[in-house]
């Protein structure tokens, strides 16, 4: 790839590893999404998050092994199954934590617990080897543009996670409760006296968590191929990077996380592809320490 | 002041116990794997507990002080052709050495530096396993020590590192100095107020906990002799060693000692054979921990009233 | 020439475009009590954290013992002899009494004498090993001044000791508070009770919106327009 002297030809490459670094970039930003809402309202590190991912995939696994070859019910189910699961484990878990000394570390802590029961559970019914989803867009031919081809199947998982982030802002600009749910990222305690339901609203944004994780998983076999029970950590340091890149507690942030981490991973691949695998945790490591607050922070880091 | 002399009997006491148990066992238990596996893991939990314990950082990414040592005294062994006893300590500065790279994460509070600390542990280990780097590190095809293999001498070292890493944990916890660090940990501004040199605190006590899983590294090494990057820098050995701590209780000399010997022992016991079985296990206990009993089995018996040492 | 025991200059100190000190100017002497009063929000305890070190000040010296230790961090004028109290008092609540008192000289005190016992002193010579957590807040304000008094200051910023005693109480600090004076120590006391400043200290500073309005008498100040009118409109 290195030896080609043409400058258009190095053009073309650049050009190609920037749009595909997008379309792969926003599919991250969902994929992190969930993380960044977490922690934005509850304050809650969820270590599981990536083990969600690989549930949403595994749902997908499933529906797929009974003959659906679209990601269509994969997303309905997920919206379903985590949407509820979420929910209802919200309130065990959730209050015990916000009120706890060091919701932070303790919920890190916890949900490496929750992380370690389901990958456990995900061996068990699924066992140890990878599997593939063979959605029925992952045959269609590559779509040219501007002579470089691309794959349908990102194009799909780039669309699919653009519109449920703007999902997430429509409910988080656009209604009454997504009001209520700033509200609680801005000040715990002052929304409390305000009389929002912080916990019914907590519990819907974990759930929110959970769905678009979830969501990520089913669009998994799109873009980053066969899935398997422990790809959940590496998913989760991947988040971390993109959430932190943005700005941990600023959904605005997982968007420009996601389009930097997609594009230098690309660009990483095109040129120094040996070294592509440490992208994320270069770029984690950079970001915190050069700017803890992350690009759009401000002041979440204390002292 | 009778109450402390006490507990510091009882500390001692432990540290003998240990070493007699760890000391005579391989003449009477033949798998010494597990053995020696179990010694590790004390020697890490206690480097965890140091650091959690007396500071507040939770390292997620202990492990790359401990592949670091691994890798630091296999180099030394292969290219220095230094004696495995010598090379031990190069393992162990190795670490240190990294963990002075790594000062700047202690700027990082709670969660960041919990992440921030697993994502250099990650990139030491692309660093190290990288195939650009196979002419020093062997890149991806890991280690081969055949001409320094001694598993008896190696088991001895380790436990003299069981015995000064306990030694030390005790020192600390019944020193002035262990409760400057309680105190810094407790309200860092307090600390500094009444003359505690916070910057140089946390960097000593960093710098101990990365020595100690420098050296843990640099042993199973020289105990193992044939290992690879994946092996040497598996987060697994950050997870268990904070989760034995935590499950034992940080901050304590006997919390991480009886973490280790409750799970470690279960997972031997059922782990191997079918290891997706004690994950879920663990997950469980793991998450019933937080809920119901934040500072590990040892606070147990302090609400009981015991000292626990 | 001899040297003030402490002289800030023209300090200024700024959060965010609100200047919370605007060119402030204090002396102290050993063995003298200065009481700064104002209304909240006026910059007491900013001038407090800035010459103990907990802010760095963006205009302006603190020199102490004639040397220059503007921007010097707490940890370093501890050892050198600056120490101060807390509004609210923070004790190590994972230490005992005795424990607090104890880290406090060894790490603090760099060989200056000292009072003999702070925490006689301080009236908890009773309670020396209970458990730091189970404190009074009168107790918690006792010892902060106890371990701030093991670290053998020279000079001792008080700030807001005196809030919620009784009379009695509040005679028996004064009188300590007076003594530390009299050993030759230097004392900033921060107060909102005029009575209790009165009994302390002739020289008052009154502060209102990050600037010195006066400075003498607590009798003489009640005559100064400028400060009756803020206190007034408080």
């Amino acid at each position: 790839m290195q030896t080609f002297r043409v400058e258009g030809r190095l053009l073309r490459i650049l050009f190609y590893a920037i749009i595909s670094g997008m379309l792969f970039g926003l599919f991250f930003a969902l994929m992190s999404l969930g993380l960044n809402l977490l922690f934005g309202v509850m304050r809650m590190v969820n270590l599981a998050h990536g083990d969600f991912v690989m549930v949403g995939a595994f749902i997908a696994y499933v529906a797929y092994t009974h003959g659906i070859l679209s990601p269509w019910l994969g997303l309905a189910l997920v919206i379903v199954i985590l949407g509820g699961l979420g929910f209802v484990l919200y309130f065990p878990i959730g209050p015990r934590l916000t009120g706890s000394y060091d919701p932070e570390m303790l919920s890190l802590i916890l949900f490496f617990g929750v992380s370690q029961i389901l990958e456990a559970l995900a061996v068990m019914v699924f066992g140890n080897n990878p599997v593939a989803v063979g959605y029925h867009v992952l045959t269609v031919k590559p779509v040219n543009l501007l002579g470089q081809a691309y794959q349908p199947s990102w194009i799909l998982a780039a669309g699919v996670s653009v519109i449920v982030i703007l999902a997430v802002y429509g409910y988080l600009y656009h209604t009454r409760l997504g009001y209520a749910t700033r509200a609680i990222m801005g000040d715990r305690e002052e929304s409390e006296s305000t009389g929002i339901n912080v916990h019914r609203v907590s519990a819907i944004v974990f759930a929110l968590g959970l769905v678009t994780a979830g969501l990520a998983g089913v669009l998994s076999p799109l873009v980053i191929g066969s899935i398997y029970p422990t790809m959940g950590l590496g998913l989760t340091i991947t988040a971390f990077a993109v959430v932190i890149i943005g700005s941990l507690g600023n959904p605005l942030g997982s968007i420009l996380g996601g389009l930097i981490y997609g594009i230098s991973l690309m660009l990483m691949e095109t040129y120094l592809s040996t070294w592509s695998t440490m992208v994320p945790y270069v770029l984690l490591l950079l970001i915190l320490l050069l700017r803890p607050t992350g690009l759009l922070g401000k002041g979440v880091r204390r002292a | 002041m009778p109450k402390i002399a006490r507990s510091l009997w009882m500390n001692g006491f432990i540290g003998v116990v240990l070493l007699v148990v760890f000391g005579v066992a391989p003449g009477f238990y033949a798998n010494t794997s597990i053995l020696f596996q179990m010694m590790m893991y004390i020697v890490l939990a206690q480097g965890v507990n140091v650091l959690y314990g007396f500071t507040g950082y939770l390292p997620f990414g202990y492990v790359g002080f401990f592949g670091a040592g691994a890798y630091g005294a296999s180099l030394a062994i292969q290219m220095g052709h230094l004696p495995g006893s010598v090379a031990m300590g190069v393992g162990a500065m190795v670490s240190v050495v990294l963990g002075l790279v790594l000062l700047p994460l202690l700027r990082l509070a709670g969660a960041y530096f919990a992440i921030g600390s697993m994502a250099a542990a990650e990139i030491v280990y692309y660093v190290v396993s990288n195939p650009a780097l196979d002419k020093v590190t062997n890149g991806p095809y890991g280690i081969q020590l055949v001409q320094s293999y001694h598993p008896v001498e190696s088991y001895a070292f380790m436990v003299g590192a069981l015995g000064l890493v306990t030694l030390g944990v005790m020192i600390l916890r019944h020193s002035r100095i262990g409760m400057a660090l309680l105190a810094l940990r407790e309200d860092s501004v307090s600390a500094a107020m009444i003359g505690i040199n916070v910057v140089t605190a946390r960097a000593g006590v960093w710098l101990a906990s990365a020595l100690v899983a420098g050296l843990a590294g640099a042993i199973f090494a020289w105990h193992t002799s044939v290992f690879y990057p994946t092996t040497v820098f598996d987060l697994n050995i950050s997870v268990f060693a904070i989760v034995f701590t935590l499950f034992g209780g940080a901050g304590t000399v006997l919390g991480p000692t009886v973490g280790v010997v409750v799970l470690f022992g279960l997972y031997n016991v059922i782990g191997i054979s079918s290891p997706q079985y004690f994950q879920l296990l663990f997950g469980v206990l793991i998450v019933t921990l937080v809920l119901f009993l934040p500072n590990g089995v040892v606070s147990l018996l302090r609400r009981r009233g015991w000292d626990v040492p | 020439m001899s040297h003030k025991l402490l002289e800030v200059t023209q300090v200024v100190k700024v959060f965010g475009g609100f200047r919370a000190l605007d060119g402030v100017t204090v002396q102290v002497d050993a063995g003298e009590i200065l009481g700064i009063v104002g209304p909240n929000g006026s910059g007491k305890t900013t001038l407090i954290n800035v010459i103990s070190g907990l802010y760095r000040p963006d205009r302006g010296t603190v020199h102490y013992q004639g040397r220059d230790v503007t921007g010097w961090n707490p940890t370093r004028l501890a050892r050198r002899g600056i120490n101060r109290t807390f509004q609210l008092p923070k004790p190590f609540k994972s230490l005992t009494v005795e424990q607090n008192v104890d880290l406090a000289a060894h790490y603090g005190k760099k060989g200056r004498p000292g009072i003999a016992d702070p925490l006689e002193f301080a009236g908890l010579s009773n309670i020396r090993q209970q458990s730091a957590s189970q404190l009074t807040t009168a107790q918690q304000k006792a010892l902060d001044l106890a371990r701030a008094l093991a670290t053998a200051p020279d000079l001792l910023l008080v700030d807001e000791l005196a809030a919620g005693l009784n009379p009695v109480e509040l005679d028996a600090l004064a009188q300590k508070l007076l003594f530390l004076a009299h050993q030759g120590m230097g004392l900033i006391v921060i107060e909102h009770l005029l009575g209790f400043v009165n009994q302390l200290t002739q020289r008052v500073v009154v502060m209102n919106a990050g600037r010195e309005i006066f400075e003498g008498t607590l009798t003489q100040a009640a005559e100064n327009p400028e400060v009756v009118a803020v206190y007034m409109g408080e």
